[in-house]
């Protein structure tokens, strides 16, 4: 499948960051023409049509989420940019968000006008540097031009958006936790019904999405529901997919593909395979919450389909591990990361996350047992019961490794495998 | 991220009255913007490098939030600090990504270059490592962040550059 460029279309351009360049190729035609021609009912049409998903992870129907943030009868309504980002292995947000910051905006305020929204948030998370700065930038040449602010664009729509920066938690990705950071709160996740579409930011009907989500849009109303639909990998996908590569891998970097390409074009073709002399031996093809899948299984697609092998299809940071990386201790790095993002809320995740780290760590110095491989399934078991998605999927990793390499574990209890760090 | 909300205050720092009074003036415009609790703390530490007790105090009294919810809020946000941190804060990734790319080296030679371990600031408070997660970089994997200041494919031989070249530009 070749490359196809519809988010990223921008990204090769001078200055692309400009609202100049931006405006030059027909940048924010699609709102002008939405705000101005169409009625809301028609945009989320068009959007429900294409069969657009978030590309935060889950996969939700967009135009059906913005269709139920309009069906609720409470206002204020607020549209929201996830661009916490913070996902292991995944960066393609952060180009769109120093590259082509427009281009997002673009999507937001079709979604505002859409829902019958005034007022936006962009998040971004604190160590993002350069994006803040081009966000802030794109943002001020927006009320500056008059495509923010009172009567947008020539019309009697207005619209603010407002640019907040995270500080360091990877919880705040996950919708609820971001909507009270952005009420100026700890990032712990709220229960859920009610959901954000009749009750998010400052508890009010709010659309959230993902940076590329919202990257879509324009497109989408430009060229058509069935063009976007198209670009899929003509099963059940549409649209495309930047995918990130990283790990072993002899070229890093994204890749925006038809949603459903195979791993094996991703890693092979794109990623120029492992580096000299080496060989796959797994692959994560989510970011950190995915579990590890086999060299056996690389002819998978990489859409949400990918959940019968017992993994998930994520953010599509594809994780490359070669012949001389451990796969225990990957599931040990995955551990850290959740032990140290855990936001502490709930018992079953603030235990269980430490719980496998000092296993892994046991296993990995020669001082694990095969009892403790049984502990990792119980601890695994416990963990599901956790309060959000972070702990629900923080021992999917460890135990699907276990699963997929139980051999490997279990040399490391025998004493087989090198010592390591 | 997971310290709970305690009675412990942040350390004070002992600010002048006067830039007291001047953090109360630069604070005014969140009153208008509903929810900016974290920005306003960015102006702290952007300031006085950390958010000291002082500050806590002073955003308590004019942003309306109780002392306890801005400590809260504080310690939940690893990028946030209650105590004073050293002018370079070395975040290196240990995530899998860098992992499998050699993040342990480059750990180590900075923590060795250094005589620091992760966690810890130099006795001049120059420098500082953290180890932290993932910071969204991978395609430069492994990476570190001086500050928010960016560099991709490091190795031991590199971070030491780096150490030195960061030096360099104190003295
Ligand atoms: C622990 C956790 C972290 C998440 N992090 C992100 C993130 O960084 N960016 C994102 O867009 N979605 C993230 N999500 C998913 C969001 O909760 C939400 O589903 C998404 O932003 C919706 O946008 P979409 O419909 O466009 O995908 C995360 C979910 C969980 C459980
Ligand atoms: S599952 Fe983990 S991150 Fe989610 S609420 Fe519980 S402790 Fe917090
Ligand atoms: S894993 Fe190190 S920057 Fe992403």
């Amino acid at each position: 499948m070749p490359e196809v460029l519809v988010v990223n279309r921008n990204l090769q351009k001078e200055q692309s960051w400009l609202l100049e360049t931006y405006r030059r190729d027909g940048g924010y035609a699609q709102a002008e023409r939405a705000v101005k021609g169409m009625s809301p009912e028609e945009v989320i049409e068009v959007v429900t049509a294409s069969d657009l998903k978030g590309r935060g992870g889950a996969f939700f129907p967009t135009g059906f989420k913005w269709k139920l943030v309009r069906g609720d009868p409470n206002t204020p309504r607020y549209v929201v940019a996830n661009g916490d980002e913070s996902e292991p292995g995944t960066y393609c947000n952060r180009f769109l968000l120093e590259k082509d910051p427009h281009g997002f905006i673009e999507g937001m305020i079709i979604a505002a006008y859409a829902v019958d929204s005034h007022t936006g948030y962009i998040y971004i998370r604190g160590e993002y540097g350069l994006a803040i700065e081009r966000v802030r930038e794109a943002l001020r040449e927006c009320y500056e031009a008059g495509i923010l602010g009172s009567g947008i664009l020539g019309t009697k729509f207005d619209l603010d958006i407002i640019l907040r920066r995270g500080a360091g938690a990877y919880i705040c990705g996950e919708e609820t936790a971001l909507f009270n950071s952005l009420e100026g709160k700890r990032g712990n996740p709220r229960f859920k019904p009610p959901f954000p579409t009749n009750s998010g930011v400052w508890s009010k009907p709010t659309t959230i999405n993902n940076i590329e989500t919202f990257a879509c849009v324009a497109p989408i109303l430009e060229h058509g529901a069935e063009w976007f639909k198209d670009l899929g990998d003509g099963d059940d996908n549409a649209g495309t997919k930047v995918y990130c590569l990283s790990g072993n891998v002899r070229r890093t970097g994204l890749f925006e593909l038809p949603l459903g390409v195979t791993a094996r074009e991703l890693i092979f073709e794109y990623g120029g395979g492992m580096p000299e002399g080496r060989t796959l031996k797994a692959f994560k093809p989510g970011g950190a919450s995915a579990a590890v899948l086999t060299a056996d299984e690389v002819d998978v697609k990489l859409d949400p389909s990918i959940m019968q092998y017992g993994t998930i299809m994520g953010t599509g940071g594809c994780i490359v591990l070669d012949d001389t990386a451990s796969i225990v201790e990957s599931a040990y790095r995955d551990a850290l990361f959740f032990e140290e993002e855990s936001c502490g809320f709930c018992i079953p995740c603030r235990q269980g996350t430490p719980n496998l780290v000092q296993i892994l760590e046991r296993i990995l110095h020669g001082e694990g047992s095969m009892a403790d491989l049984d502990l990792l399934e119980s601890i695994g078991e416990s963990m599901a019961s956790s309060f959000c998605g972070l702990g629900q999927f923080a021992y999917r990793p460890v135990v699907g490794a276990l699963h997929k390499f139980r051999d490997e574990f279990e040399s490391y209890v025998r004493g087989e495998l090198p010592v390591s760090a | 991220m997971t310290d709970s909300v305690t009675d412990q205050k942040a350390t004070p720092v002992d600010l002048p009255a006067a830039a007291i009074e001047d953090l109360r003036t630069g604070i005014q415009a969140f009153k208008e913007d509903p929810g900016s609790l974290l920005e306003a703390l960015y102006v702290v530490q952007d300031r006085f490098g950390c958010v000291p007790r002082e500050a806590i105090e002073v955003i308590s009294e004019e942003l309306g939030y109780p002392e306890a919810h801005v400590y809260g809020v504080v310690t939940f946000y690893t990028m946030f600090y209650t105590e004073p941190q050293a002018t370079h804060i070395l975040r290196i990734c240990r995530d899998l990504s860098c992992h499998v790319n050699g993040a342990v080296g480059v750990i180590a030679a900075a923590e060795k270059k250094l005589g620091l371990h992760s966690g810890q600031c130099s006795e001049d408070r120059e420098f500082k490592i953290e180890q932290v997660s993932c910071l969204g970089q991978c395609e430069r994997q492994p990476v570190l962040l001086d500050n928010l200041a960016v560099h991709g494919s490091m190795t031991p031989a590199r971070v030491e550059e780096l150490i030195d070249s960061l030096r360099g530009e104190a003295s």
